[in-house]
This record gives structure tokens, sequence and C-alpha cells, in this order.
């Protein structure tokens, strides 16, 4: 009797074939976009969106062209903070216009897509029931859509901003194998910092010589009247982490109340308080994003 | 996904779809030897993973239009995101026939698929009988109870299908 491998072909459907198109396709959109860096942490709540949005904003005000790509579909708040909310994406034939952020960043978001505040992202389906089949594979090919027909034109840097999850960087570096960089946020506390190394062990695993290092979020509070530094959270720092676990330690970004308020205002922070601690702190990682890449570029170590 | 006649010891080859009804597709496979047809029923959620891999069963005969499936899949996006992607048969008639790729992208933008329209032009469903089969037969074998009814109503020269056909059939298939 003959054998799966005796039969030649799938019908047809040369599905294979299909998917490796997919794939040419995302790569030859994203020939123009010189480095991709992953902003992840595991962990919800410790500020990646923030840190994403300011890294971006602090990357761009070093004269670099920059797109950031909302990868949290069901929870996406990039565009909100970089107040392109009101944007709705030009279709063309060519692909799909993003929006234009402050000094000219590029970004794609889901929640432009989304009709109203209160609109969840939900699929057309014959049954809602049992939906986790088939939500996970819908949400990574839509964003395989979003990352292979929008038009980013020429880049140095695409940030993304992975929503939590340990899982999302191992999916998303299925997508993008030629990511060139992660950044680990955490908060110093040891509830983040538990998931924080999961997500540590599985970026080794699928994107190895990538990872940036570890960044702390909310390391202290800034007094809005005195500028002092308080505590905020019972460890005082994730150094000690990054140690234990072998990745370079970046630095910590404190918190400062006005990171909220510029956060509602889709303006970010770094642009009207790149002087204060938290803005010089975005400014600092920017720069060694930067070194970063620009090592790897030097060493040409790309897989 | 590949079909051997063991009895022939051939690859099937596609010959119909039908459906989705319910998010449940007929697709019909024939030995090129013997003759011998089989039906493969996908379930909703099979009809769904496939459509949410964005690949064409049959192959795709045109270029994905700029966030193809995103746009159709999206129960609910902006309006001016909504201009209509055309299906694969819709964007060349050149394009192969494919066993479910085409049915998919139909049924979930709302068009009637042709195998639909054959159906219904050919046998008539009475208000009662589609009441019955609604309310006495499960969701994921309708489509296949459907067929089959008329199939029956064709072979006997029935236009259309009634509780006293459905009564008939049942005594046949039932035995």
């Amino acid at each position: 009797m003959k054998t799966y491998a005796d039969i030649v072909g799938d019908g047809g459907s040369n599905v294979l074939a299909q998917v490796q198109q997919q794939a040419v396709r995302l790569q030859e959109r994203l020939r123009s976009v010189r480095h991709i860096v992953a902003v992840v942490s595991g962990k919800g709540g410790v500020g990646k969106s923030t840190v994403t949005v300011n890294l971006a904003t602090a990357y761009a005000m070093r004269g670099q062209r920059v797109g950031v790509l909302d990868v949290d579909l069901n929870g996406p708040s990039v565009a909100k903070m970089l107040g392109v909310r009101g944007y709705t994406p030009q279709l063309t034939s060519a692909g799909v216009i993003p929006a234009t952020g402050p000094l000219a960043m590029r970004v794609m978001s889901m929640d432009l897509f989304l009709p109203d505040d209160a609109t969840p992202v939900t699929w057309k389906a014959p049954t809602q029931q049992e939906a986790f089949v088939w939500r996970g594979t819908m949400e990574m090919t839509s964003l395989r859509e979003l990352l292979t027909d929008t038009i980013w034109g020429e880049l140095d840097c695409l940030f993304l901003d992975l929503p939590p999850g340990a899982d999302r960087l191992p999916n998303v570096a299925g997508l993008l194998p030629f990511m060139a960089g992660v950044l680990l946020v955490t908060i110093p506390s040891q509830v983040s910092q538990l998931i924080v190394q999961k997500s540590l062990t599985l970026a080794r695993e699928v994107l190895p010589k990538r990872l940036i290092g570890l960044v702390d979020n909310m390391q202290g509070y800034v007094c809005p009247h005195c500028q002092t530094l308080g505590e905020l959270f019972p460890e005082s720092s994730s150094a000690s982490l990054a140690v234990a676990l072998q990745m370079p330690y970046l630095l910590g970004i404190p918190f400062d109340p006005r990171l909220a308020c510029a956060a509602d205002q889709g303006r970010p922070f770094v642009l009207d308080h790149a002087e204060t601690l938290a803005g010089q702190a975005f400014r600092e990682l920017a720069a060694t994003v930067a070194r970063f890449l620009a090592l790897r570029d030097s060493t040409g170590d790309i897989p | 996904m590949k079909f051997l006649c063991m009895t022939c010891d051939e690859a099937l080859r596609h010959r119909e779809t039908r459906g989705p009804e319910d998010g449940v597709m007929t697709v019909i496979f024939s030995c090129p030897a013997c003759g011998w047809d089989m039906a493969m029923f996908t379930n909703p959620w099979e009809t769904q993973l496939v459509r949410s891999l964005d690949v064409k069963i049959g192959g795709r005969a045109v270029p994905a239009e700029p966030l193809e499936m995103l746009r159709s899949a999206l129960a609910q996006g902006k309006e001016a995101l909504s201009p209509p992607v055309p299906s694969a048969a819709a964007a060349s008639a050149e394009a192969p026939k494919c066993p479910f790729a085409d049915v998919v992208a139909s049924a979930y933008n709302e068009a009637q698929t042709q195998a639909e329209q054959a159906t219904s032009n050919d046998v008539r469903w009475t208000r009662e009988a589609e009441e019955r089969i609604e309310q006495r037969i499960p969701s994921f074998i309708r489509p296949m109870a459907r067929m089959g009814i008329e199939k029956y109503a064709r072979e006997r020269g029935y236009r259309e299908i009634t509780p006293t056909v459905l009564d008939e059939a049942k005594n046949i298939f039932m035995g």
C-alpha cells in the first residue's frame, strides 16, 4: 500500500509553498528595515508599552528613522500613547500606510482598525465556542499580515511592543528569526522577576545572542516636588537578578507621575521631559540599544 | 492531508465541495481508478482553523490583498477598512477549483456559494422541513443529513423536501 510520502503533491493546494511565499513576502517587506528590536517581559503591568514608546522616541531623537508595531492585538495601547488613535490606516495596492507619530515615527496597531473604544478584537466564525482552538493562529496570521503589509519604508529600527506571556517571544521569533535584539523589562519585585526568568530562558533558546539586557522599570519614585528618588518596591533593583542569570543589566527607570499623564495625552514623556531622571534613563537606554545594534552590524553577527 | 483508495492503491482526487453550512464543509473525493467516492466533513473548528492559517486549499491563484485575512475576518472593524476582499474565484476566472478555500472565503464574506445556489435551485426545502431538521438534527451532522436527504429527493424526482419526504428518507436510512 502507498504511504503518505508515495503520493505526490497535496491535492493541488501546495500549502507548503504558500507558507514559504508568506515568509518571502515578509522578508521582502522588511528588507527596508535595518533592525527589529522586541520589548518583552512575560509579566503584565511592568510598563512594556511605556518603555517601548519612550525608547522608540528617544531613539528617534537621536536622528534615527523609527517604527513601532503594537504586537498586543487584544490590549493595544501604543496608538493611544503615541497620539495616533484617530488615524485609519490607508489601504493601497502596495500595502497599508501606517500612522505617523511624533518625530515621523511609523506606527501600526490593531487599535487603528477597531471602530470605537469598547470594541474588542473578535473574529468572524461559525461559532465562538471553543474559539481557543483557532484564535491563537488567527492572531499570529494577523500579526504576520501587519508586519508584511504595512508600508514601513526605510527604517533604522522597528520596535515591537509584545504583550504579556512568556510564550509571545517564541511565537514572534518564528515569524522574525532575523530579529536583531530583545529587551527584557521587569520591575523590582520578586513576582515580576520570577516570570521574567522564564522569558529569558525562552529568549536565549529562540533568539541566541540577541539579548540586549534587562531594564528595571519603576525603579523608585520621583517626587514631583523635590525630584528626589524614593523606593517604590521592596526590592531596590533587579541588578542582582541579572548578575545571577548572567545577562546584562542595563539600567533602572524611575517612575515619574508625568509618565502616566503623557501616556494619556498621547505624547511620549521623553519628548517634553528629556532632562528628568526618567527622561535621561530613556535616552541612555536608546544609546545602549544603538551601541548593541552597531556592534552587531560591525561584527556581522547576524544569524 | 492526502487520501488513498486502499482497494486500488490510488490517491483520491478532489471532485466537489459543498457548504459550508453551520461552519461544516463537505469535500468529496473520488478514486480515479474505480470511481469510489468519499466525503470528508470539516467541523466548524477545522473550517475556521484552515481559514486562520490564511492558506488556500486548492492553491492561491492571485496574490494576497493587503491585510486580506485581517480585514475579512475581523468581526467589527472600521467601516473605511471594509472594502470587500475579492475571493479567489471572483478575482480570477482561471482560479483552480479549490476544495474549500473559496467556499470558506465566500461563506465568511456572507456570499452565497455556488454550491448553495445549486442546491437551493435544485431541491427546495419547505419551512416545516427546515424547522424539523433544525430541531432534531445536531448542527455538526446537519450538512451530512441534508446532503443525504437532498440526494434521496433528487433520485426520486422530488422538487420539494417536505416533512413527508423526511419521514420517507428516515425510514430508508434508519431501516
